[in-house]
């Protein structure tokens, strides 16, 4: 049997998305992925290293909206002088927004196979 | 690396929707004129969470969290920590919806402009594709447009009608710059495999204000035609198509139409070629009336040199003349529709006569390079110094 050259899996492009496809000469010091000699970003491959500038992602930390919703809740409700009204999104909010709940023919275009939200 | 401009937007990219075509063109741009920047949108699936091409990054949101709000809050913290480490330099942030807005108007210290293109509103959209969304919560949404566009430096519209929903809204006049979606011309495409003799098309997706329930209906009226198929290309998965798969089958004219699902850009563009008519049966509801659109597929079917029969909104009258570039007919009457794609077939020399027509006006008015040139003139107007750099 032959052994297969292993090749760099790192996604390329900006619009149309391909893999680099060169012939690793590493692996990934992170998640073990093959990486070209163009890729190799010090030990790690180029998603590994970007991930590094950023905090670890953490979707429920609620602390940032939490500080919007405070702001927003003041300010709108000197607006319209209701205290409760405008106060933010709540349960009965929300429960309108849970998966399945969407029209059939997806949530518009903010659904699960696109998650996003207006077209063009 | 530290940046000087960013892109937000609550969408997946890349994606065979037209939003992600916009989104491609419109960040190019950002990224040229400002030498690279990151670029914050939805990801999932294949799609790696973090990327890098040249100057540019790509950083995609992949929770998956299943209440739309809760996802949208949540996509709003995580791009205010990717904007955080950028702070510093960025002198421009583009956003696309309120939940990437937020994080950009309210960012702690803010130096950056904003630029926020609005090319539809939550809180109109919402409530036509989530049933149980109240008014009361959709006002909520209304008011988060509002504090977004309101701390926002310049807002883009891609057609007028926006722009007076925009209006609407409290912002100023001299805050709105209107750049309207483009198209690239592309050579006369080879025709698709097993493309049918002759055909009508539909490009898009698949919600109810997109009519296709209107083109089913003109469609069965179109019975008589031998050999005539109409091609769905679906920018959505094919489970989407169910219910309107069922109205075909209903009117009896299922085994008449050919539908293909997410076809790469390029492909859509062939089909679109070697089409005898694109139909656009836009609805008269308030998502297309109020909020407004700029329909792609009206542009990308001119660009491609076929003739189109859309509905008579003033949105669409924007982009093409009846009887110059294709044929508007009023929205929601399927028997219009048909007489107006049953005249084209019957008249071949004058269609291909509006085809070149439309095709002309795209090169000469509505190309995605002056589209990108307005949006420059929008960043130049807010950092004149930036364009030397």
């Amino acid at each position: 049997m032959t052994s297969q050259v292993n090749r760099c899996t790192v996604t390329t492009g900006f619009f149309v998305l391909g893999r680099c496809g060169r012939a690793a000469v590493a692996a990934c010091g992170q998640c073990g992925r093959p990486v070209c000699a163009e890729h190799a970003t010090g030990a790690l491959c180029p998603e590994c290293a970007l991930a590094q500038g950023y905090a670890p992602q953490d979707p429920h930390d609620p602390a940032w909206v939490r500080g919007y919703r405070r702001r927003h809740y003041e300010r709108s409700s000197q607006t319209y002088n209701d205290a409760y009204w405008y106060s933010s999104f709540d349960e009965y909010d929300r429960g309108a927004f849970n998966p399945g709940d969407e029209y059939s023919y997806g949530g518009g275009d903010f659904d699960d196979d696109g998650m996003d939200f207006v077209d063009s | 690396m530290r940046h000087r401009a960013a892109y937000l937007a609550f969408d997946r990219f890349p994606s065979s929707k037209g939003s992600a075509v916009h989104i491609a063109q419109m960040a190019d741009e950002l990224f040229g004129f400002f030498g690279g920047g990151l670029l914050g949108v939805l990801g999932g699936g294949d799609l790696p969470r973090y990327q890098r091409e040249g100057d540019r990054e790509v950083a995609r949101f992949d929770a998956r969290i299943p209440n739309l709000l809760d996802r949208a809050e949540a996509f709003s913290g995580w791009a205010a920590d990717h904007l955080d480490p950028h702070l510093g330099t960025l002198e421009v942030v583009h956003v696309r919806d309120p939940w990437s807005a937020l994080p950009a108007v309210t960012a702690p210290g803010r130096r950056h402009r904003v630029v926020y293109e609005v090319n539809g509103l939550p809180s109109i959209e919402m409530g036509h594709t989530w049933p149980w969304a109240s008014p009361a919560t959709l006002g909520k949404v209304r008011e988060l447009e509002r504090f977004c566009l309101e701390r926002s430096d310049a807002v883009v519209v891609p057609s007028r009608v926006i722009g007076g929903a925009v209006r609407g809204l409290g912002v100023p006049e001299g805050k709105i710059h209107l750049v309207p979606n483009g198209a690239d011309v592309p050579d006369r495409p080879a025709r698709p495999e097993g493309a049918p003799e002759r055909y009508l098309i539909y490009v898009g997706a698949f919600q109810p204000w997109q009519g296709l329930d209107v083109l089913m209906r003109a469609f069965a009226r179109l019975a008589d035609l031998d050999g005539l198929r109409l091609v769905v290309c679906g920018s959505v998965p094919e489970r989407r198509a169910k219910p309107v798969r069922r109205l075909a089958e209903r009117l009896g004219v299922a085994e008449r139409v050919d539908w293909r699902f997410t076809l790469p850009h390029a492909e859509v563009a062939a089909w679109l070629a070697h089409a005898e008519v694109s139909v656009a049966p836009l609805t008269g509801c308030a998502r297309n009336l109020d909020q407004g659109c700029a329909p792609l597929k009206v542009i990308e079917s001119m660009a491609a040199g076929v003739p189109v029969v859309a509905s008579d909104l003033p949105a669409v009258r924007e982009l093409m003349a009846d009887g110059e570039h294709g044929r508007l007919v009023p929205a929601d009457r399927p028997a219009e529709l048909a007489r107006a794609v049953r005249i084209l077939l019957e008249y071949p020399d004058e269609a291909a006569a509006m085809g070149g027509r439309a095709r002309r006006r795209i090169e000469d008015g509505l190309t995605w390079a002056r589209s990108r040139a307005g949006l420059s003139a929008v960043y130049r107007a807010l950092y004149p110094a930036s364009a030397a750099r």
